[in-house]
């Protein structure tokens, strides 16, 4: 009870504030509560399933492609150039000193720089 | 070296213009430069935006109990990181999805530009969109402006491309390279019409660098996790980021020290100096000894007060115990006592008696503490525990050497054990190690013995096998085992004075030191992720590439054209060396001595906005608007083109069976009648 009263009052309280908006219409308040917005990758799917006019370009065709160059090696923890992966955490790094640095890391800090690199996948 | 602070960003508030009846009159546009970072808004006729705000909203939650909070936006948030999980965007990446936010951002604005027109907005509107925005995202912008506001038309446009229009209104062919707060595009515009089959777009652009800098930092210092916020991370990519000219070469130049010390940036966080400083042995004593005082002062004035308060009692007792003395009926003498909560004389007499050797012996006691002086009793240092228990103090000083040595011996044994035994636990975690192989040998010589000659544990030694197969190996750091240590380490630092404890934390540590961070190799590496987005694990190509990548769709003679003219818009571009690196890599992707020109933008976060009121006053704009009559007749997705618009490519009618979701059909349906 008190919520919808509350929520008529800030209603009205809106109105009164914005008297330029058509006093029927509001997203916030009439809608948001019953409504989720499609994100944004449900509006591509949805895109997808319609039959558009062919060579249509939609806003998921013109993503850039893959890179076609390997991806360079970076030292995770200083960013130099990185010429080894240590076997047991999978992390890069490129001097020895850093070598005895990522032994010691807590494996939180090693997940942290793995998800970062997106090598991390907690799921499979 | 200089020590920077760090630059926390105070927002100042939006003022409200004022809606002079000049603008109310002449039906001044007005152009939203709808950014994912920032919105820009203004009349078409003001010289700049009137406002400028984070496209952000924070809405307090509505805890039960509490008043329901004002919701913040954009500038009104002065502290974004107190309200860092309550904040809202209307953007997915690029695209609005979120039309209550985004309503809630309108409101905001034209309540800022002071309108008071009743029930509507009296104003054409020019708002910006994504590239390739999908229809369903601009059937709902539509909606909410035409019937949320009831402005009179509407326009879209693309940011990139007004932005160029600012800069240059030639028809000259040109390569657009805008950076966005979420999305980098790459623009092939040709003899003044973008080609939009061969756009691209690179899902990285701002907010993936001050994101990989704030993670960075944060895994660089954990203990400052909660310092090193996402609003400071940006700051830092302001004040400090830049792009390297040639990333791999200098890279290589961090590795030296030298370099590194010159380049690297010390920035100062906020930290407040620690109440417990460590305290030196002699101040320690001090301080005890203040606390005694301060004890026996206390113990002093209670006993005093105790006393005073026995004495009272006594008197009122001996008086009634004269009166009892002088009254001859027995019921008066009763109702006396009751008053005293006693039940006969005898009582009484007993607790006179008490009373009195109570009170003698606290006056004993005050005579003994104020005639000795408190210091004597106070003065006797709490021994320490260690003596008590194990540790005999020889009292020579030769002896006292060799007494400490072994203390240190017996401590170097233990540290030793242990990490011994953390080497062994890890060794035997991996197949491969020499330890692990042994333990499988051993293992299977347990397994292979035969039955007839069987005599296992006839021996007590034959059991120890078990502790070498055990991971563990045999036994654990035990709790015992560390506080023997410290207790050694207490010892030493008590008998020591040149001993400094080597794992217990002790050792002076400059606070002020422990506040900064070093801002070294991330300065460009965190703005490197647009030209090498795999260093955040997306198989994206970077920036160069796609350019390349676009360029390599033509024509020789075309994309020459285009290489003459390459212009870099959007707030990313103005992190130092983005220019020169953007040659740089022309250089290498264009042919052997071909030609190309690389432009920045003036204003590059904000000529999108200028461009966008250029054609607002502009003779062409009007013919450029949708109308409410259009929005009902043509579909709510209609727009017409011009060269800053997106293509026109109307909802088709979907195929029976094909299941789309239901509301974007009612909508469609229901504008189309």
């Amino acid at each position: 009870m008190t919520d919808s009263n509350s929520a008529e009052e800030t209603a009205a309280k809106e109105k009164r504030k914005f008297v330029f908006k058509d006093r029927n219409f509001s997203y916030y308040i009439n809608i948001s509560k019953k409504k989720t917005w499609k994100s944004l990758k449900q509006i591509i799917s949805q895109e997808h399933n319609l039959p558009w006019p062919k060579d249509t370009i939609h806003y998921s065709s013109v993503v850039t492609p893959p890179s076609f160059k390997p991806a360079k090696k970076y030292s995770d923890i200083s960013g130099l150039p990185a010429k080894y992966i240590d076997p047991q955490t999978k992390l890069y790094y490129s001097t020895i000193d850093e070598f005895t640095i990522v032994r010691t890391l807590p494996s939180d800090i090693i997940t942290g720089y793995l998800t970062l690199r997106g090598e991390h996948n907690p799921i499979g | 070296m200089s020590i920077l602070d760090i630059r926390d960003i105070k927002t100042v508030a939006d003022s409200f213009n004022s809606y002079s009846s000049e603008l109310r009159n002449s039906k001044t546009p007005i152009v939203f430069d709808n950014g994912s970072y920032n919105c820009r808004v203004g009349w078409a006729t003001s010289k700049q935006p009137n406002l400028i705000f984070k496209n952000l909203l924070a809405r307090p939650r509505k805890d039960r109990g509490r008043k329901e909070g004002e919701t913040q936006i954009g500038n009104d948030i002065n502290n974004i990181e107190a309200v860092r999980f309550q904040l809202k965007t209307q953007f997915d990446r690029n695209v609005v999805t979120q039309f209550e936010v985004q309503e809630q951002i309108l409101d905001y604005s034209f309540a800022h530009l002071s309108i008071d027109t009743d029930g509507s907005v009296e104003h054409p509107i020019f708002i910006t969109e994504a590239i390739f925005n999908p229809n369903y995202s601009r059937i709902l912008m539509s909606e909410l402006l035409f019937e949320g506001y009831h402005v009179p038309t509407v326009c879209y446009g693309i940011d990139s491309l007004l932005s160029y229009l600012n800069s240059n209104n030639s028809k000259k062919s040109v390569l657009i390279v805008s950076v966005g707060y979420h999305c980098t595009h790459v623009i092939p515009v040709i003899q003044g019409k973008i080609d939009k089959a061969k756009c691209k777009r690179i899902d990285v652009g701002g907010y993936h660098i001050n994101y990989y800098l704030h993670k960075l930092l944060q895994l660089k210092y954990p203990a400052h996790l909660n310092a090193i916020t996402p609003s400071r991370a940006e700051t830092l990519i302001f004040d400090h980021g830049f792009i390297a000219k040639n990333y791999q070469e200098e890279v290589n130049l961090w590795g030296d020290g030298d370099y590194y010390d010159q380049n690297v940036k010390r920035i100062q966080l906020p930290y407040n100096i620690p109440i417990s400083t460590p305290l030196t042995p002699d101040q320690q004593r001090e301080k005890r000894k203040e606390l005694a005082k301060k004890l026996v002062e206390i113990n002093a004035r209670k006993r005093e007060e105790k006393l005073i308060e026995d004495e009272e009692k006594l008197g009122q007792l001996t008086a009634l115990q004269e009166m009892v003395a002088d009254i001859e009926s027995q019921q008066e003498i009763q109702s006396a006592l009751r008053g005293f909560h006693i039940s006969n004389l005898n009582e009484l007499r007993k607790i006179i008696t008490q009373l009195k050797t109570k009170i003698q012996k606290t006056k004993q006691k005050i005579a003994a503490v104020t005639g000795n002086n408190i210091e004597e009793t106070i003065s006797e240092e709490p021994k320490i525990k260690i003596m008590k228990t194990d540790i005999k103090l020889p009292k020579d000083d030769e002896d006292i050497k060799l007494w400490l040595n072994n203390v240190y011996k017996k401590r170097k044994d233990m540290i030793e054990k242990r990490t011994f035994r953390k080497q062994r636990r890890q060794d035997m975690a991996k197949r491969g190690t020499i330890a692990a192989q042994e333990r499988m040998r051993l293992i299977s010589q347990l397994a292979r013995k035969e039955k007839n000659d069987d005599d296992f544990g006839i021996r007590d030694e034959d059991w120890d096998v078990y502790k070498a197969i055990n991971k563990e190996g045999g036994d654990t750091d035990s709790e015992e085992e560390q506080e023997k240590i410290l207790e050694l380490e207490e010892v030493l630092k008590y008998y020591d004075p040149l001993f400094t404890g080597s794992s217990s934390p002790n050792e002076p540590i400059n606070t002020k030191e422990a506040y900064q961070l070093h801002l070294g190799l991330e300065r460009m590496r965190a703005p490197e992720i647009l030209f090498q987005p795999s260093m955040i694990g997306s198989s994206q190509a970077g920036i160069a590439e796609t350019v390349d990548f676009v360029l390599k769709g033509y024509s020789a003679e075309v994309a020459n054209s285009l290489a003459g003219n390459v212009f870099l818009t959007g707030g990313p571009t103005q992190i130092p060396g983005f220019l020169e690196r953007m040659n740089k890599e022309m250089l290498e992707i264009r042919p052997f001595k071909s030609k190309f020109s690389v432009s920045l933008s003036k204003k590059p976060s904000l000529s999108a906005w200028y461009g966008a009121k250029k054609f607002c006053c502009s003779d062409n704009f009007k013919n450029c608007v949708i109308t409410y009559e259009d929005y009902q007749e043509k579909g709510a997705d209609y727009i017409k083109e011009y060269f800053a618009s997106n293509s026109y490519v109307p909802l088709p009618a979907p195929l029976p069976g094909v299941d789309v979701s239901n509301d974007i059909l009612t909508e469609n349906n229901s504008k189309g009648e």
